[in-house]
């Protein structure tokens, strides 16, 4: 059967009309197949299409959100940020042209092989959508790398950016530097665990992107999500190839902009006054100036050294000034205050001395003879630091001229146990509750059970005589000594604190920190009055170990002390005749104005000898200004009106210092940074 | 029979005669859908960076020209002229594998001083006239017409002349028009009659030559033919243009964008979008409304160039309105199936509303044809 009908003889109307008749059947039925496609493509997937259509040109650049600053208690700017002008790649962007504009930009950028292979490698993990997300190839270019990368703009595919992204500036560089803390990139494990956390949480935080920084240790790190704030987004219209085009009205004007909330600014309780004088005035390679307002446990200066400039961790740092770092014997990556610990030496005979008296084991007014030793059963003997013996002793005279056969006799009387006690009662042998991101350390405070536990032997009643003079096996962190000489001068134990309130961008105070007690001290008036007299004595008699750094017109008390780090040899020897490792730490601890203090300073400075010489001189100089800039103030207050005059500078006195060290081995340093046992007979 | 353009042919009854014949429905939607692409591909050409529109026009103006001169002449002129202007066809098409332009892998173009163009369009009316011709000749001699239609050897010859041409096409290579050329010949071919039989035989030896064929594509065709069996699965590579072009056309949605708000066009997201894919550019500035609207005008087209092969006056004249209607219809269906991912990507014209000199010729040319047929249906 033929499938159009047969023409008649001349191909007539008749079979003409027949084929055309099934031709048109057939056209009809194909326009109707297209005509369903397109209803079911533009009415019943239109919302889906369109939808995809819109991703199509739409791409969405992160508004970063500028970071809270950090400011001290006079709100002058201690950490900020400045731009950084970082270059990112997209990968959807550059599609197989990839390879070529990572080896141009790698030219361009006089990237180094490592940088190169880790572009490379992110451009082959990047899969589905992660393509189309801008990743960092380099950050903050310096002013001659952008002007070439500019000036070869046309070379380079729209998948090359430069964005200007804030980056963190650390106004002082190391000062302080361990409390700020610094930033870097976030891992891959730490995005993934931070963005866990952030699904969970309820709050408006935005989750991390591979290239973001994240704080890292101190204040940058406890306040990361207080400081980071929210991004914004800005939706920009690309053709096809990614570039971004000018105009925007295909993005309804509402959806186009959406702001970035900036973070929290941190103000913090230190003076920077007083910390750029301490910073100066400190004459130590290694060591702590800490000082505490009494009244509240808030921190006024915090001198940390060594350390690392923040602003080279936080940004274009080389692996070999990393391992530079870490290998450094000086361990600037440790935050002292807190992460190290010491023999507190003779600063710890304020606890044997609350200790006596308190448990009644030497009443005050009574003397002890001092022949320059002291001697338990004949059998042992251990050393006064005044080799020819100071004579008869009472309290004051004892903690002023810090004579140790006095103290040793008081240990040896009260063990282990009962200065234990009273040194946990002042702070001592569990961390302050300091609050940074640091892990801190909670030195220590031995008594019986815990030398039984830790010693070889297990507890002898000599130990005591040790512990009594600030040797054997406690261990204090700076801090913990600020702790205590606070409790001492205020009758409280305060938990140290560094930031007194979150503010938000207008200024306006999120949240304030109040001060808060951990204890108070529960000693009798007649102990406090006996200790505080032996403390006044220290820095204003003759007498005094801290004698020379008494203060003209402010009574100061205060008590030098002088850690051993290696056990003493026969013969003492001048520092100067010991390697830097092997040398002693310098302690003082002070406060002033005694009768009302408003300021207590711990200076630690390690390996320098003498407490007197070394550590007592900046103590005093730190105290002497703070009553300065605290009258100043108060001037200043009284006179409001009056254009604040400019403070005027006190010149730190000169900071003769040790000479920085030759690089001994990392075991000498280890040994030096507190594991020296005191000294026996 | 008058064969030739008389003076008295052109005076007088027989010229009013014609002028009265002539198919007014066809020129109105031809020139509809014309002002439609023109204005269509101004939109398209915003991110072309080049008003394509403009020359687009002025081909327009010269396929005006030549279609009313193709329909001046009496068709049964080209009767005599068709296997001449097959053989000649053929020969530039051989011409162009040798010495053609290259334009993206493909020799295609013949240059003739300023004017470049592309034999393979001028192919397709080259094999409606040889194989409308080759029927023709059964017309005279009606007692060698077989009865139940033709069998394996009626259509031998016509077949060879529709696919000689087209393995030259294919072997530019231009997949898109040899298939076009093979389907307008198939079409005459079905018009003139087959049985059933050889209709089904015919389609089995395809499909086999289809299967044969398969590992003989090229890569890029193997990929497209990939692709388009399951268009999501490489998005961003081959199946890009499918994927892309739908999206054009689904967020067309109801109502479309609007001129020239069309982002995939604007933005240059549509690959081909002012040539083969023009389409899609319609489909997402117009919606849904537009395109109803749209294919109404060309089914209308079609429609009414079969109508006037129907009522041809003899059996050329028949045969070549059905190729005519045949070569609009397969480019429109195959185009459009292409747009809308019903259909694998190939490189399709849509009549009229693509861009490109040539393509508008083959048009206009064709339906010189159409109208020359109806104006002289009754004609003596």
């Amino acid at each position: 059967m033929p499938l159009l009908p047969t023409s008649s003889p001349a191909g007539g109307p008749r079979e003409g009309k027949a084929r055309v008749a099934v031709a048109t059947a057939v056209v009809s039925v194909a326009f109707l197949v297209l005509l369903g496609r397109l209803y079911q493509l533009q009415i019943l997937r239109g919302g889906e299409f369109k939808g995809r259509a819109d991703e199509n040109f739409v791409k969405e650049l992160r508004v970063p959100a500028d970071r809270g600053l950090v400011l001290d208690r006079n709100r002058r700017v201690l950490v900020d940020s400045r731009p950084s002008y970082d270059v990112t790649l997209t990968p959807y962007f550059c599609g197989r042209q990839c390879e070529e504009v990572v080896a141009r930009l790698g030219t361009m950028l006089s990237l180094s092989r490592d940088e190169e292979i880790r572009v490379r490698d992110t451009l082959k993990r990047a899969r589905g959508l992660e393509r189309f997300r801008p990743f960092t190839v380099k950050v903050d270019l310096g002013r001659d790398e952008l002007d070439v990368l500019e000036a070869n703009r046309m070379e380079l595919s729209g998948a090359v950016e430069v964005m200007p992204n804030p980056h963190r500036s650390y106004r002082h560089g190391t000062w302080a530097s361990h409390l700020l803390g610094y930033m870097n990139e976030i891992g891959a494990d730490e995005l993934e665990r931070e963005n866990q956390r952030i699904d969970e949480s309820s709050g408006d935080e935005l989750p991390y992107q591979l290239g973001d920084y994240i704080g890292r240790r101190g204040l940058e790190r406890r306040f990361e999500a207080e400081l980071r704030g929210v991004d914004g987004k800005q939706r920009v219209v690309v053709d096809a190839r990614g570039n971004a085009l000018r105009g925007s009205e295909l993005i309804p004007e509402r959806q186009r902009l959406q702001p970035s909330r900036p973070g929290k600014n941190l103000v913090l309780s230190l003076d920077w006054r007083l910390q750029e004088f301490a910073e100066k005035t400190f004459p130590g390679v290694a060591g702590a100036v800490l000082a505490m307002d009494p009244k509240t446990g808030f921190l006024l200066a915090l001198v940390d050294r060594p350390a690392t400039d923040p602003n080279k961790l936080s940004g274009r740092i080389t692996k070999a000034e990393l391992v530079e770092i870490a290998s450094d014997p000086l361990q600037p990556e440790l935050f002292r205050a807190i992460q190290q610990h010491y023999h507190p030496g003779s600063t710890f005979k304020v606890v044997t001395a609350v200790a006596a008296l308190e448990e009644g084991v030497f009443k005050n007014g009574g003397t002890i003879w001092c022949p320059g030793y002291f001697s338990m059963g004949g059998r042992y003997r251990w050393r006064c630091d005044k080799d020819s013996g100071h004579g008869t002793v009472d309290l004051e005279h004892a903690l002023g001229a810090s004579c140790d056969v006095f103290f040793y006799t008081l240990g040896a009387h009260l063990g282990a146990d009962k200065i234990a006690h009273w040194g946990g009662l002042l702070g001592l042998g569990r961390p302050t509750g300091f609050d940074t991101s640091d892990r801190e350390i909670p030195g220590v405070m031995p008594d019986k059970a815990w030398h039984d536990a830790h010693i070889a032997g297990g507890y002898q009643h000599g130990m005591a005589v040790n512990l009594a003079i600030g040797q054997g096996d406690v261990n204090v962190t700076p801090l913990q000594q600020l702790v205590l000489y606070t409790a001492l001068a205020s009758g409280t134990v305060w938990r140290p604190q560094v930031v007194l309130r979150l503010e938000d961008a207008r200024g306006e105070v999120v949240k304030a920190f109040a001060p808060e007690e951990r204890g108070r001290l529960p000693l009798k008036p007649e102990t406090r009055a006996a200790v505080m007299q032996g403390l006044l004595a220290a820095v204003n008699q003759p007498f005094g170990t801290g004698w020379w750094s008494r203060l003209k017109d402010v009574v100061m008390a205060g008590k030098t002390g002088t850690a051993q780090v290696v056990k003493m040899g026969a013969r003492r020897l001048k520092a100067s005749q010991v390697s830097y490792f092997e040398r002693d730490h310098a302690w003082f601890a002070a406060f002033a104005p005694a009768d009302d203090p408003q300021i207590v300073v711990v200076v630690l400075n390690e390996h320098s000898g003498f407490g007197a010489s070394n550590a007592a001189p900046t103590a005093s100089a730190v105290v002497k200004k703070w009553l300065e800039i605290l009258k100043q103030d108060e001037a200043e207050r009284a006179g409001a009106g009056r254009p604040p005059e400019a403070p005027p500078a006190a010149p730190p006195p000169p900071a003769p210092g040790p000479a920085r060290p030759e690089k001994p081995s990392r075991e000498g340093a280890r040994a030096a940074a507190g594991e020296g046992r005191g000294h026996g007979a | 029979m008058a064969l030739e353009i008389t003076g008295s042919a052109l005076l007088g009854a027989s010229r009013r005669r014609l002028f009265e014949h002539f198919p007014w429905p066809v020129a109105a939607l031809a020139v509809a859908i014309s002002a439609l692409g023109v204005w269509n591909l101004a939109s398209a050409s915003r991110s072309a960076h080049a008003p394509v529109w403009l020359p687009q026009l002025a081909w327009m103006g010269v396929g005006v020209f030549l279609a009313l001169a193709v329909a001046m002449v009496d068709y049964r002129a080209f009767l005599r002229m068709a296997y001449v202007f097959y053989a000649l066809v053929i020969l530039l098409l051989l011409v162009v594998l040798v010495k053609g332009r290259v334009v993206m892998g493909a020799r295609r173009w013949l240059t003739f001083g300023p004017v470049n163009f592309q034999p393979a369009e001028l192919a397709k009316i080259a094999v409606m006239l040889a194989v409308a011709r080759w029927f023709h000749r059964d017309a005279e001699r009606e007692s060698e017409r077989p009865r139940r239609g033709y069998g394996l050897l009626g259509v031998a010859v016509p077949s060879l002349l529709t696919l000689l041409p087209a393995a030259l096409i294919l072997k530019q290579p231009d997949l898109g028009t040899a298939l076009i050329v093979v389907a307008i010949g198939f079409t005459i071919i079905l018009f003139a009659g087959v049985r059933w039989r050889t209709v089904a035989l015919a389609a089995g030896a395809a499909a086999l030559a289809a299967v044969l064929a398969l590992p003989h594509l090229k890569p890029y065709q193997r990929r497209r033919l990939e692709s388009f069996l399951n268009p999501e699965g490489d998005v961003l590579g081959a199946g890009y243009h499918a994927t892309q072009s739908m999206i054009a056309v689904g967020s067309g949605q109801g109502f479309g964008k609007g001129w020239g708000q069309g982002t995939q066009t604007l933005l240059s997201f549509l690959p081909e979008q002012h040539t083969d894919f023009i389409f899609s550019v319609w489909a997402e500035e117009r919606g849904f409304l537009g395109c109803f609207f749209l294919l109404g005008l060309y089914y209308a087209l079609v429609g009414t160039v079969l109508g006037i092969a129907g009522t041809a006056r003899d059996r050329f004249g028949f045969l070549l309105g059905a190729g005519v209607a045949g070569m609009l219809f397969w480019h429109t269906f195959v185009n459009m199936g292409m747009v809308v991912g019903l259909l694998p990507v190939v490189g399709v014209t849509l009549p009229l509303l693509s861009y490109g000199g040539s393509s508008l010729m083959a048009t206009f040319l064709a339906l010189g044809l159409a109208a020359n047929v109806s104006m002289r249906r009754f004609v003596n």
